[in-house]
């Protein structure tokens, strides 16, 4: 007789989920196993997937049905592309530094580009915005608590900040610190990073603890 | 200066990019799409790379039998396979997709799971080697978030649920994420002038 298709994979389920929860016996060969299969069937499948989903859609497809300038400007990437393979014999390697330095590059300005319109704007915005009373007061705000909020929050940036500044100058005596004023704003922002993390390690936990009862409930139901 | 057109090809295709971003002409914004494109394309290539190192380095281990070479030929094994049938049927197979399923989500949800327990271990470790006002606040708040976030048993802390915890998240914990996140990016602008300026070559220029 078959077995069902569903059955076998959660058999497999099961054991993996055992395997892995005999990490809390400690680092046991159990636990090393369920890691070296995710980590091969994981690689294997990414591998796949930039086969199938960025190379064949976006380089050898078209390469085969675009026009003629288009498949001109796609041999560069597979030039480059190719030039990169080379990293994995130690003799070409040196060959795959042109593609390091075009994707680093890239990266490079997509990382300001993101860092300056993605981050530093949108951030420095919010942090502004509760002092624009007038908006404030026409969105059904009460004007006090909204000052009150906003120049907590912009206490607790500027603190943040300032905590992980580490310019210092020597002192009459010779000893190197921080002036007076960065010293009290950093000891602000600690309160806050402090906080911050705090409040991101209990949604962290409430997640583990979600994923725990959704495990324990899949092997309950595996025995049903 | 060592390996010139690899720092060439960072610094002009990096400006490139840049442009499009804050110049607003749709040349400018086609090139950078353009070039984002072939990077997505040589980033594929690095999964191949990437892939194809983990492998060798693998093989190496079970040629030598070095210790754990048993883990290392699951590993292979597992990769060679998933690997085959991925190139061959594509990984929106619905056969393969339940396969690497089957493998990976109860993998990865136990991995979550145990996380409870080592995260309550690690809590301890630092209320016993590192009890200062940090070490105080982080665990107060961690703490209070936590009990406002689960229903209890026997009752409902209202000033909990409805003003301290809700407090505590949207005006400390955003005021420091956002302190965080802007140094991030203050620190990401700055490695990345200095990689556009040749600073700064993790191509293997310096």
């Amino acid at each position: 007789m078959a077995l069902p298709t569903d059955f076998i994979s959660a058999l497999i389920g099961l054991l993996l989920t055992l395997l892995v929860f005999s990490y809390l016996l400690g680092d046991s060969p159990l636990f090393k196993i369920a890691v070296y299969i995710f980590v091969g069937v994981s690689a294997g499948y990414i591998a796949a997937v930039a086969w199938h989903q960025a190379l064949m859609p976006s380089l050898f497809v078209p390469l085969f049905s675009a026009t003629d300038p288009q498949r001109f400007l796609l041999l560069i990437p597979l030039v480059l592309g190719v030039l990169l393979l080379m990293k994995i014999s130690p003799l070409l390697s040196r060959l795959g530094s042109v593609p390091m330095g075009f994707l680093v590059g890239v990266g490079a300005g997509v990382a300001i580009g993101g860092a300056v319109l993605g981050t530093l704007f949108p951030q420095i915005g919010a942090a502004i915005a509760p002092f624009d009373l007038a908006a404030g007061i026409q969105a059904g705000y009460n004007p006090f608590e909204r000052l009150a909020t906003g120049a907590i929050a912009l206490a607790g940036t500027i603190g943040t900040l300032v905590y992980f500044h580490f310019g210092a100058r020597a002192g009459a005596d010779g000893k190197v610190r921080r002036g007076w004023l960065a010293e009290v704003l950093a000891w602000v922002g600690r309160i806050f990073i402090a906080v911050t993390l705090g409040v991101l390690f209990a949604g962290v936990y409430v997640a583990a603890l979600t994923a725990l009862i959704e495990r324990l409930d899949f092997i309950l139901s595996f025995f049903r | 200066m060592k390996r010139p057109l690899a720092t060439a090809f960072a610094i002009a295709f990096g400006l490139i990019v840049l442009l499009g971003y804050f110049i607003p002409l749709p040349f400018f914004a086609y090139l950078r799409q353009e070039l984002i494109l072939w990077a997505i394309i040589l980033a594929a290539f690095g999964v191949l790379v990437g892939v194809a190192n983990l492998l060798a380095v693998h093989l190496e281990k079970i040629r030598r039998r070095q210790p754990g070479y048993i883990y290392s030929l699951l590993l292979v094994l597992s990769l060679v396979i998933t690997a085959a049938f991925g190139f061959l049927l594509g990984p929106q197979n619905p056969g393969l997709r339940q396969a690497v399923e089957t493998i990976i989500v109860p993998v990865e949800a136990s991995l979550m799971a145990i996380l409870t327990v080592t995260l309550v271990y690690a809590c301890i470790r630092l209320f016993r080697r590192r009890l200062d006002m940090m070490t105080i606040v982080f665990l107060a708040t961690a703490w209070l978030v936590l009990l406002g976030t689960t229903p209890l048993p026997f009752a409902e802390v209202s000033v909990l649920n409805y003003l301290l915890r809700p407090w505590l998240i949207h005006v400390p914990a955003v005021a420091g994420a956002r302190g965080l996140l802007i140094g991030i990016a203050l620190g990401t602008l700055l490695t990345g002038l200095r990689v556009l300026l040749g600073a700064d070559r993790p191509y293997g220029g310096k």
